[in-house]
C-alpha cells in the first residue's frame, strides 16, 4: 500500500512537470513570436528609415542637377521627375513612420518639421509646368516663366543645401533610435530562447529524474510482485481474497489447485468451491459464517472461535480417479479498509496428517488411560470375577457375530437383527459396569449408538452394518488386550500358585454366589457414587440359587440394581423432603417355594407412575395418545417389559436405551420363569420373579 | 486396524464389477467377523497386500453364480478356465479399486486365483477377517478383507 502511494505522488509529479514544461515552452514561443514580429517589424521601418536618410542629399543634387540643366537649356522633365519622386517618398515613409508604435516621437517629430521646412520651396519647383526655354532665331535662352523657374530651383537647392545636414542628422538618429530598439529586441529575444532552454533543460532534467525514479519505483514494484508471485508459488496453505459478493479473487496460491485439484478460482463463488465436498449443513453453516465475517460490528476473535472450518473433512479427488478424505483448515483474516471491511483473507491448510496423528495420539492415550482404568479396575476386582466376564463378552459377542452372520436381504431381515444386537450388547455393558471396566463399557456403549442410529433409518442393507462389524472387531482386540492385562496381572499377583497364562485363556466356568454378590455390591457402590444416590444393598439367599440360573439372574440382577438406581431412588434431599431416610434400601432376596424359587427385588424409592409411564410410552412412539388412555395401571407398568421403552430421555451408560428390562423378561422367560412388578408411587417399586425348578436339579 | 473407508473400496471395487460388467448391481449382505476356516465356494479370486498394509482380499463365488454372470456378459464359453478367469477379473477389478483409493501405500499383488482345491490363505497375526456377502440376483458369493 505504501509504494503504491508513492508511485501514485511520482505519477502525479511527472505529469506536473510535464504540464509545466509545455506552458512554459508555449509561453516562451508566444514571446518570441511576438518579439520575433517586432524585431522584423523594426527592421522594416529601419528600412525605410536608412532610405529617408539618403534622401536629404538625394534632394540637394536633383536640385543642382535642375538648376544646371536649367543653365545649359536641356531638357529638365527627367530630373524634375526624379524630384518629385523623391519628395514623394520623403513624405511616404515619414507617414509610414509616424504609424509605428515605438518610435521616439520627439525625433520623429523634428524630421518631420525639418521636412515640413522643405515645403515651401519645393513647391514651386514641383509645380512648375511651364514651358522654361523659348527658341528664337538666335537660338533658345530661357523663358520668363524658365527664369522665374531657375530663381525658384536656385532658391531650393540653397535651402536643401543648408538644411539637408539637419535633416540627415536627425534621420540619422531615428535610424539609430530604432537600430537601437531593434537591437534591445534581438537581445531580448535571446534572452527569452535562453531562459526558455534552460527552462525545458531544468524541466527536463527534472521529468527525467522522475522518470528515472519512477522507473526505479517500477522495476520495485515488479520486484515486490515477482516476490508475492514466489511467495503464492510457495507456500503451502491456500491463499486467496474474498468480496463482499464471497466470491474469490483474481489472485490465489499454487497450493490452492492441488488442494482441490482445479484451476479456475478467479470469481468462483466460496459456496462452489465447497459444494460436493462437504454435507449440505455443513456447507449451509459455512456460508453463514462468512457472512458474519462482514458485518462491521462482528469481533474478529470472536468470529474465529466459532469458525466451523476450523477442521473439515473434504471428499476431494485423489488425482489417481478416486476419492479420498482429507481434513482442511480454513482461517479467515478481514482485511479492513477505510470503508470497513475491504475483503476476507481466506488461508486453507491441509492438516490431515496433522489430523491423524492427533488421532492417533488420542487413540494411544485413550488405549493408555484405558489400560490404567482397567488395571486399576483389576486391581479393586477380583480376577476371577473379571475373566468370568471375559469368558461371557466373548460368548455374548460370538452371538453377535452369529446375529450378524444369518443371511438377510431385505430391510425386514437386517432390522430383526438390531433387536438382537441391542439386547446382547446391553448385557455385556451391564457387566462391564458392574466391574468397573469402564473401557469395555464405553465401547460396548458407542455400539449400542450405532445399532440405536441404524433402528431409526427407513432403510437398511448390509452397507449399514459396515462400521459395526468394524466396531466389533474393535472391541474383540480390546477384550483380548484385556484378557493379555489380566494374564500378566494374574501372574505378579499370584507367581507361584498360578501358571501364568491361568487367565490368559481362562475356560469358561460357572459364576458362583460369591462372585455374584460381589459383583452387585460393587456396581451398587459405584452407581450410589455416579448418581449421587446414597443406598444400601441387601441380598438375601444367593446361595440358594441353582446353578443354571446364576448367569442370567445376573445379568437380570444387575439391570434392575440399576433401574433402581437411576430410577428408583431419589436423591437424599428428595428422599429427606419426603420423610424417609437420606439412605436409600434396595433388596434381592431369593428363596425356595414349594414349586420352584422365588426372587423379590425392591427398592424404596420414588416408586413407578403409571401416568408417567403412558406419557413415555407415547413419547417413544410405542403407543397412540389414544392407546396410552385406555391402558390401566397394571397395563401401564407392563409397558417397562416393552422393547425399546425408558422414561429417560437422554441415554447414559446406565439407562436409557429401553432395552434394560425387556432384556430381563426376555431372560425370565427364557427360563421358564414369570416376572410381575408392584409399586406404590413414592414408596417402593417391587419386582416378584417367579423360576421354576431347573430339570437337573429336579432330577437330582 | 481396518478403517471403514478401506473395506468400502474393496466392497465397491466388487459391486462395481457387477455392474459393469453385468449391468446388474450386486448387494451386499451382512457382514461379520470370520471365526475358523475360511469358507469358500467353487472359485475363488485373491491378492495379497503388502506395504502400509499387509494381509490378503479374495473374492470366492460358486459355478452357478458365475455362469450366470458370463450368461449376462454374452459370453458362450462356460468352461472352467472361463470361470477362472471371471473370478480373476473380479480380483483384478478389486486390485484397481484399491491402488485408485491407497495409492502407493498399499502394493498389491496380481491375484491368484484357485478352483476346486483348497487354498492356503495367509492369515495376518492378529487379525480377524471381515466376511462381506455379495448377493447378485437370486446368488450369494463372498469378499474376505483381512488387513494387519
Amino acid at each position: 500500500m505504501q509504494s503504491s502511494g508513492t508511485d501514485r505522488s511520482r505519477r502525479l509529479l511527472t505529469a506536473a512537470a510535464g504540464a509545466l514544461l509545455a506552458a512554459l515552452m508555449a509561453l516562451v514561443l508566444i514571446i518570441g513570436f511576438r518579439l520575433a514580429t517586432r524585431i522584423r517589424d523594426n527592421v522594416a521601418t529601419l528600412r525605410r528609415a536608412s532610405l529617408l536618410q539618403a534622401y536629404p542629399s538625394e534632394l540637394s543634387q536633383q536640385l543642382t542637377a535642375l538648376r544646371e540643366r536649367l543653365g545649359t537649356l536641356e531638357y529638365t522633365g527627367g530630373v524634375q521627375q526624379e524630384l518629385s519622386d523623391s519628395v514623394a517618398g520623403v513624405n511616404r515613409d515619414l507617414t509610414a513612420l509616424e504609424h509605428r508604435r515605438g518610435l521616439d516621437p520627439t525625433l520623429l517629430g523634428t524630421a518631420e518639421q525639418l521636412w515640413r521646412a522643405y515645403g515651401p520651396v519645393l513647391a514651386p519647383v514641383l509645380a512648375y509646368a511651364g514651358e522654361p526655354y523659348s527658341d528664337t532665331d538666335f537660338g533658345s535662352s530661357l523663358s520668363v516663366s524658365g527664369k522665374m523657374y531657375y530663381t525658384q530651383v536656385r532658391r531650393a537647392e540653397l535651402f536643401a543645401q543648408s538644411h539637408a545636414p539637419a535633416l540627415h542628422r536627425q534621420l540619422t538618429a531615428l535610424t539609430a533610435a530604432l537600430q537601437k530598439r531593434t537591437s534591445n529586441a534581438a537581445a531580448r529575444l535571446r534572452l527569452l530562447l535562453s531562459a526558455g532552454v534552460l527552462a525545458v533543460l531544468l524541466l527536463g532534467g527534472a521529468a527525467a529524474y522522475l522518470q528515472l525514479a519512477r522507473s526505479r519505483g517500477e522495476r520495485a514494484a515488479q520486484a515486490a510482485e515477482e516476490q508475492t508471485r514466489d511467495i503464492l508459488h510457495t507456500v503451502r496453505e491456500g491463499l486467496f481474497l474474498l468480496d463482499a459478493d464471497y466470491r474469490i479473487g483474481s489472485v490465489w496460491s499454487q497450493a490452492l489447485n492441488h488442494l482441490f485439484g482445479r484451476e479456475d478460482f478467479a470469481g468462483l463463488p466460496f459456496e462452489e468451491l465447497l459444494r460436493d465436498k462437504v454435507s449440505p449443513a455443513t456447507l449451509a453453516t459455512a456460508m453463514k459464517y462468512i457472512k458474519l465475517l462482514w458485518g462491521e460490528r462482528a469481533h474478529e476473535n470472536l468470529i474465529k472461535s466459532i469458525n466451523p472450518l476450523g477442521q473439515l473433512e473434504v471428499t476431494l479427488d485423489n488425482g489417481r480417479g478416486g476419492k479420498e478424505t482429507r481434513y482442511l483448515q480454513f482461517n479467515f483474516h478481514r482485511v479492513l479498509g477505510a470503508k470497513g471491511v475491504k475483503h476476507v483473507l481466506c488461508t486453507v491448510a491441509d492438516i490431515t496428517s496433522n489430523v491423524m496423528l492427533t488421532r492417533e495420539l488420542h487413540e494411544a492415550q485413550e488405549s493408555a488411560h484405558a489400560q490404567l482404568d482397567m488395571m486399576v479396575g483389576m486391581l479393586q476386582s477380583d480376577p476371577l470375577q473379571v475373566g468370568g466376564f471375559l469368558d461371557a463378552a466373548a460368548a455374548g459377542l460370538k452371538h453377535i457375530n452369529a446375529i450378524l452372520k444369518e443371511p438377510a436381504r431385505s430391510h425386514a431381515e437386517f432390522s430383526k437383527k438390531l433387536a438382537g444386537l441391542a439386547r446382547e450388547l446391553h448385557a455385556i455393558k451391564g457387566e462391564a459396569s458392574a466391574l468397573n471396566l469402564m473401557s469395555i463399557a464405553q465401547r460396548v456403549h458407542h455400539l449400542e449408538d450405532m445399532v440405536e442410529s441404524l433402528k431409526g433409518k427407513s432403510e437398511l442393507d448390509g452397507n449399514d452394518f459396515l462400521p459395526l462389524v468394524l466396531k466389533l472387531d474393535e472391541l474383540l482386540a480390546h477384550l483380548r488386550a484385556v484378557r493379555e492385562m489380566i494374564g500378566r496381572l494374574g501372574a505378579l499377583q499370584a507367581p507361584a500358585s498360578a501358571p501364568a497364562d491361568t487367565l490368559s485363556s481362562p475356560v469358561l466356568r460357572p459364576v458362583g454366589a460369591e462372585e455374584l454378590a460381589a459383583t452387585l455390591q460393587n456396581l451398587a457402590r459405584k452407581l450410589a457414587e455416579d448418581h449421587g444416590k446414597p443406598f444400601t444393598l441387601s441380598l438375601e439367599g444367593l446361595t440358594e440359587v441353582p446353578a443354571q440360573y446364576l448367569g442370567a439372574l445376573k445379568d437380570c440382577l444387575i439391570q434392575m440394581l440399576r433401574n433402581a438406581a437411576v430410577h428408583g431412588i431419589e436423591p437424599d434431599t428428595v428422599r429427606r423432603a419426603g420423610s424417609k431416610s437420606a439412605t436409600g434400601q434396595v433388596r434381592a432376596q431369593f428363596q425356595r417355594q414349594a414349586d420352584g424359587f422365588e426372587l423379590v427385588f425392591e427398592d424404596d424409592g420414588a416408586g413407578l407412575s403409571p401416568e408417567a409411564l403412558k406419557q413415555a410410552a407415547v413419547r417413544k412412539q410405542l403407543l397412540t395418545a389414544e392407546q396410552a388412555a385406555e391402558l390401566d395401571d397394571r397395563a401401564a407398568l407392563a409397558l417397562i417389559f416393552k422393547p425399546g421403552f425408558s422414561t429417560r430421555t437422554e441415554v447414559s451408560l446406565d439407562a436409557g436405551r429401553g432395552t434394560g428390562m425387556d432384556l430381563v423378561a426376555k431372560a425370565i422367560y427364557g427360563l421358564g420363569g414369570r416376572i410381575g412388578v408392584s409399586t406404590h408411587p413414592g414408596r417402593f417399586t417391587r419386582f416378584k420373579i417367579a423360576l421354576p425348578v431347573p430339570r437337573e436339579t429336579a432330577v437330582a | 486396524m481396518l478403517r471403514e473407508e478401506e473395506l468400502k473400496t474393496f466392497v465397491d471395487g466388487t459391486t462395481r464389477y457387477f455392474e459393469v460388467a453385468a449391468q446388474q448391481p450386486a448387494t451386499i449382505g451382512s457382514p461379520y467377523l470370520l471365526e475358523g476356516e475360511p469358507a469358500m465356494h467353487d472359485y475363488t479370486g485373491m491378492i495379497n497386500i503388502s506395504g502400509k498394509r499387509e494381509g490378503v482380499v479374495y473374492f470366492t463365488a460358486p459355478r452357478a453364480m458365475l455362469t450366470v454372470l458370463l450368461m449376462k456378459m454374452q459370453e458362450s464359453d462356460f468352461s472352467h478356465e472361463s470361470m477362472r478367469d471371471l473370478v480373476g477379473e473380479v480380483a483384478n477389478t478389486i486390485s484397481g479399486n484399491a491402488r485408485r483409493d491407497f495409492g502407493h501405500d498399499f502394493v498389491i499383488s496380481v491375484p491368484s486365483v484357485f478352483a476346486g482345491e483348497k487354498p492356503q490363505i495367509p492369515q495376518p497375526p492378529g487379525t480377524r477377517a471381515f466376511v462381506i456377502p455379495i448377493h447378485w440376483r437370486s446368488h450369494s458369493a463372498k469378499l474376505v478383507v483381512s488387513l494387519t
